[in-house]
Order: structure tokens, then sequence, then C-alpha cells
């Protein structure tokens, strides 16, 4: 069949088309001068959202499409999407000194079209995403093999490297007591000396709680308790808490009372290391959350048992936070106030591991009183030795900058930072943190992988996208393979989860203060 | 001051976000539904410049592809800039990109380019690594970009206006 000839077509079937032509192409033909004056327009303008009588708004947005274009010859554009949503194929014909554009719809075929591209474009989608899914769950099973092993081997290490580091930090804080007291009798007269050991006895107990939470948090819960039961002489740990917390209590116009019952002739065997651990954190607590009226402290050497009953006039903690007051860096019950929220998640971990129990009553304004009870322990055979020489870090003069967006984890990460010897700068989000970086070069950049707006592997992702060669070590409270795997692809060297352990902490801080601004790293340093 | 009309294309595969950049540069609006784009939408937006003059991106954005065909083409004629756009969890959307660009080449020799890693938001799902940037960043202008948060786009769009108006 050859072409159709328009000339043979009967007058009505011509009308037909005609009119068929006009409702599906909706033609509209705009005549304008070479300096885009419109001259002429035929057809529905307001069909294309074209308001011919606004130049600046309707017949502005049609010169924009051919920007760049030369207007003595033709053009033709298919499917552009209009300011009204309505597409359309555009056409320009150039006519002498004129130029017409000519406008046909495009709605229907754009629709179908659409469609079928939507169908084929989430099908390729969804099979990438099930590609990469496929092998990211290889990667899982490959890289939990080899967490396994490596926990084993890191375990052992751990417990090693803890009981040194634990005996090294209490040597000179006790030594640092001792001196304070000698230092505080002979102060009496000089009312500015004495202000200044107050508050040098005010930072090295929170120093030492600090220490001592901290260490006890390195180790793994699933790690059996180092327990070093030995004869404890009560009295003297009764004066002891009596010098360390009474100027405390004293300074803040509290009074102060602890009092001990000796009501069995056995003699107490305990950890003492932990029996003062635990005492020292919910005195220190006890201290810090009240602001009138007293504490005390009852303890009670009865039956076998030792009992503490620790209580106080203080802000009291809600019935809503009772539940989550011994989550670790939970301060719920204490909002707003400082501190790691450590103390009573150790207290809690120590009193379980000496096979004791622990409760607590509280009335929000009132105060709260806890009472530990613990039974008698066994005298070990052999104690556990933990002379063994302590690593020495030499990071005297070292720069690392911190950024995390909570200001107490920040300072505590300060603290550790700065006894290692770090020069520390902080800042709290990670926009400053690239800037900082960039700009600083420190030897160490140390960030929070959950930063609020950009995140931490944002930032690392920026940093390493621009060159930066620096040390970088995230930390994050997403403890999965996949979150660690996601920061190193980003660029970190290490990755370390939340709660801290205080022993790979420092050693990963040394090696990558150690291997300097080109030195080799990313790696996994957490299980 | 009158500002200068600019025609700017955007370039990439398809799903890498360039309709959303767009949205959000030009409505701050994003929507998570994926909408594939048929044809061409045009939109435009002053940019502001210090102590220059103002410049009209007039933005095309065309419908995603790994390789330009003839209708490609069409709509590339008269461009003065092209925005690439990559998604950084598909590293062969970074390729395609880059072939685009290529490809692009022939027709616009003379064209300000700039890349556009979109996507930031899920930075933990990027595929794109930074050293492949660090490196791309000596040849091309690269801006990480989120359409999401917002993050890089108003800066991507003002370095293409810059360029253009240098």
């Amino acid at each position: 069949m050859s072409g159709l000839d328009f000339s043979a077509i009967p007058t009505r079937v011509e009308r037909y088309l005609r009119e068929l032509f006009w409702q599906r192409v909706h033609p509209l033909l705009l005549c304008f001068d070479p300096d885009w004056r419109l001259r002429d327009v035929h057809g529905d303008a307001a069909h294309y959202g074209i308001d011919v009588d606004d130049p600046a708004h309707g017949v502005q947005g049609l010169r924009d499409l051919f920007i760049g274009l030369p207007l003595d010859e033709p053009q033709d554009v298919p499917f552009v999407e209009l300011g009204n949503g309505r597409s359309a194929h555009l056409h320009l014909i150039p006519d002498e000194n004129l130029f017409h554009v000519l406008l046909l719809d495009a709605e229907i075929e754009r629709d179908r079209r659409r469609v079928q591209q939507q169908l084929g474009h989430e099908e390729v989608l969804a099979s990438q995403a099930k590609s990469k899914a496929i092998g990211q769950l290889k990667q899982i099973r490959s890289e939990l093999e080899r967490q396994h092993a490596r926990l084993e081997e890191a375990n052992a290490l751990k417990n090693a490297l803890i009981a040194t580091l634990s005996h090294e930090f209490r040597t000179p804080l006790t030594s640092i007591f001792g001196y304070l007291h000698l230092a505080d009798r002979r102060a009496n007269e000089e009312p500015m000396m004495r202000a200044a050991l107050h508050a040098v006895r005010r930072n090295a107990t929170y120093l030492f709680t600090l220490a001592e939470n901290l260490l006890e948090y390195g180790r793994s819960e699933t790690t059996q308790p180092l327990l070093n039961p030995t004869p404890v002489d009560l009295a003297a740990l009764t004066r002891d808490l009596d010098a360390m917390f009474r100027p405390l209590a004293e300074e803040k116009g509290l009074a102060f009372h602890v009092t001990l019952k000796l009501d069995d002739a056995a003699e107490p065997v305990f950890d003492e290391v932990r029996l003062r651990q635990i005492l020292l954190n919910l005195l220190s607590n006890a201290v810090r959350y009240t602001r009138r009226g007293e504490i005390t402290a009852d303890i009670v050497w009865r039956a076998h048992t030792l009992s503490a009953d620790i209580t106080d006039t203080g802000i009291g903690i809600a019935a809503a936070h009772r539940e989550s007051v011994f989550t670790p860096f939970n301060r719920g019950g204490h909002a707003g106030s400082k501190g790691a929220g450590l103390g009573l998640s150790i207290v809690k971990r120590v009193v379980e591991q000496m096979h004791g129990t622990l409760g607590f009553e509280s009335e929000v304004g009132s105060g709260s009183s806890f009472r530990v009870v613990l039974p008698l322990a066994q005298v070990r055979a052999a104690a556990r030795a933990c002379d063994a020489t302590a690593p020495r870090f030499w990071l005297q003069g070292r720069s690392v900058l911190v950024a995390d967006d909570d200001p107490d984890i920040a300072n505590l990460l300060a603290a550790l930072l700065g006894d290692l010897g770090f020069r520390v700068r902080l800042v709290a989000d990670a926009q400053s943190a690239v800037l900082e970086a960039m700009a600083g070069r420190p030897d160490v950049l140390l960030i929070d992988v959950e930063l609020s707006g950009l995140s931490g592997n944002a930032a690392v992702y920026k940093l390493r996208s621009r060159g930066y060669k620096g040390r970088i070590v995230t930390l994050s409270a997403t403890a999965t393979g996949e979150a660690r795997e996601a920061a190193l692809r980003a660029g970190a060297d290490h990755y370390l989860t939340k709660p801290l352990n205080v022993e790979q902490f420092v050693h990963v801080m040394q090696q990558a203060a150690s291997s300097g601004w080109n030195g080799g790293g990313n790696g996994a340093d957490d299980p | 001051m009158n500002a200068v009309a600019r025609k700017l294309c955007m370039l990439g595969d398809f799903g890498v976000g360039k309709t959303s950049l767009v949205a959000r540069f030009v409505r701050s609006t994003f929507s998570e539904k994926y909408l594939t784009t048929v044809g061409v939408k045009v939109d435009s937006k002053e940019v502001a410049l210090p102590g220059r003059t103002p410049c009209k991106l007039v933005i095309w954005d065309i419908a995603g592809r790994s390789n330009l065909d003839a209708l490609n083409m069409t709509y590339l004629r008269g461009a003065s800039a092209l925005l690439l756009v990559a998604d950084g969890t598909r590293e062969r959307s970074l390729h395609a990109a880059l072939n685009l660009l290529m490809q692009s080449r022939t027709l616009l020799p003379d064209a300000v380019v700039v890349l556009a890693v979109n996507k930031l938001d899920l930075v933990e799902q990027w595929e794109v690594a930074p050293a492949s940037l660090a490196e791309l960043r000596r040849t091309l202008p690269v801006h990480e970009t989120s359409a999401r948060s917002g993050e890089g786009v108003e800066a991507a769009f003002a370095d293409i206006a810059a360029r253009l108006t240098a």
C-alpha cells in the first residue's frame, strides 16, 4: 500500500483528522522577531502554562530554552517539561526576519515512556542492590571469622596490660593523697594555700575515681574478674574515706558522717581495691549531687557479711531513671551534671563480681540511699602478680584534634589524651573538624562518628578526598563490623567503639601518633 | 545589574540524584521517592557572586543515562557548563559520569565542568573511595553533595557560576 494521498481524502475525513490533531497535539505557534518580541500567537498558550501577556514570566521561559542555540537554524527539542509540568516537543522554525516556536503536546507519550523507564530503572537498581547485599554478607561472614580469632588473642593481651596499667595509675595517686594530707596539716594558717589544696584534693579524688572506673570499664564483661581477696583493715578504710570526702563535703557546707560497726570476730576478707572502688563511687556521687544537708556512710561487718549504706539529702533520682541509672555513660538520673556517667555502672559490675547485692531508694528532691551487701570472700592461694613493667608512652608534645559534640565525652577524651602527653584541641562538629584538621595538621584526628549534622564519617571522607594524609581515629557507639568497614572505607585509619576500652584506646592513639603523617594505618581495632 | 544567563546541563546515570539536586538548589525541597525523568526539565536560578555580575543558571535536567545518544546531544547543544553527577554509593555511576564527559567533549570542548558526587548522607554505603576523588580533583572540581541534607549543593552550583563569570 502506497502513502496516503491527502488530496484524495474526503473533506469529512480531513476535518476529522484536523480535529483529532488539535485535540491530541494541542499545537501552539508563537511568532517572534529576532529580538524575541512576540508578533503573533496561534493556539492555546495557557495549555502550556505560558502567559503571553506577561513577557517576563511567560515568554522568558521559552527564550531560556534556546540559550546558546542559533535562531537561524531549525531546532527540535523533544520532551521538554514546561513550568506547569506539561511535557511538549519544541520546534524552532526560522522564517526570513522572524522565527516561529512550535509546541506540540507530548504529555501522553511522556507518561507512557516514564512508566516503562521507571520500571526498567527500578529493576536495575534493585539488581545492583541485591548484588551488593550478597557481597556484603559474604564479607561479614569472613570478617566474623577473622574477628573471632583476633578476639581470643586480644583478650589475653588486654588482661595483662590492664593489670599493669591499673597498678601504674594507683601508685602515683596514692602518693598524691599522702602528701596532700601532710601539706594540709601545715597549711592551717594560710587560707589561700588551704583553698588550693582543697582544689587539688577535689580534682585528685575525681581523677582517682575516673581512672579506676575507666580501667574497670576497660575490662571486658565476659572476662573472669581478677579478684584479689586479702584481709581488709576496715578501720583504716573508714579513716581514709573520711579523710578523702570530709573536706569535699565541708567545702560545700554539708555534714559528713562515716561510722563503722565491727560485730564479727572473723577477719574481713575482700578485694580491697574493688571495695574501695565501690565506696569511692557511691560517696563521690553523693557529694557531687548534694547541695545541702548531709551525707552518711554506715559500714557494718556482721555475720561474715559487709554492708554499707551511703545516704545523702541530694537531688535524688526520678522513678523514670531507675532502670537506666546503671547504664554506662547514662546520666539521666543526674541530667546536666558533670561526670562521665560511669560510676554506678562500675559499682554494679564490681558488686556482682564480688557476688554481692546493690539496691537503692531515692526520692527526687529528698535524696538517695544506696545499700551494698558483700559476702566474705575466699583468700586465693596465690595473689595475682601485677608488678610487671608498665609500658611507657612517649607522646609528649604530639597534637590531637578531638571532634565530639558531647562535652562530657570530649572532656574525658581530652583528660585521657592529656595524660598521655598529647596537646589536645577540641571541636564540637564535623565541619569544624574538617577546617581545623586541614589548617592545623594535627598528628591525630580523633572524631566521633555519630555527630549531629554532618557525620564523622562524612567529615573523614571529605578530608581524605582532599588529600589529607594525617592519622584519623574514629570513635563510634555502633559496634558492628559493617559500621567499622564503613568508617575505614571513608578513610579512617583506626576504628574504636564506645564504651571506651582504655587499654585499646591508649594503644591505638600511641600507634596513630607514632605512624605520623605518611605512616600506614587503616586497621580495625575493635572487635 | 542584569544577570548573565548561561545554560547548564545536568549529566549522569539514572538514579544518581540529578533532579533532586536541582530541586534542592532551586526550590529547597527534597523527595525520597524516585521518579525517573523523561526528556528534559528546565529550571533557572540566579546566583549572586560578590563583586561580579550575577549569573542566571538555566538548568537542563536531562534524563539519566550512561551513554550519550543523539537525543542527549540535542539537549546539550548551546550549554556553557556541565554538572556531572555521580552517586557515591554506586561506583559505576562515577565511571558513567566520566564517560559522559568524554563523549560530550566533542560537542562542548570549552564547557565548564564540575563533578558532584551525591548522596553524602549515605557516606557509610559509598563505594567511591576518597582516594579516587582526591585523584580526580587534580583535573576536575569535585564536590561531595547531599540533595537530602543540602550539604554541598549550593557550593557546587556557586562554583559553576563563579567559573562561568570568571
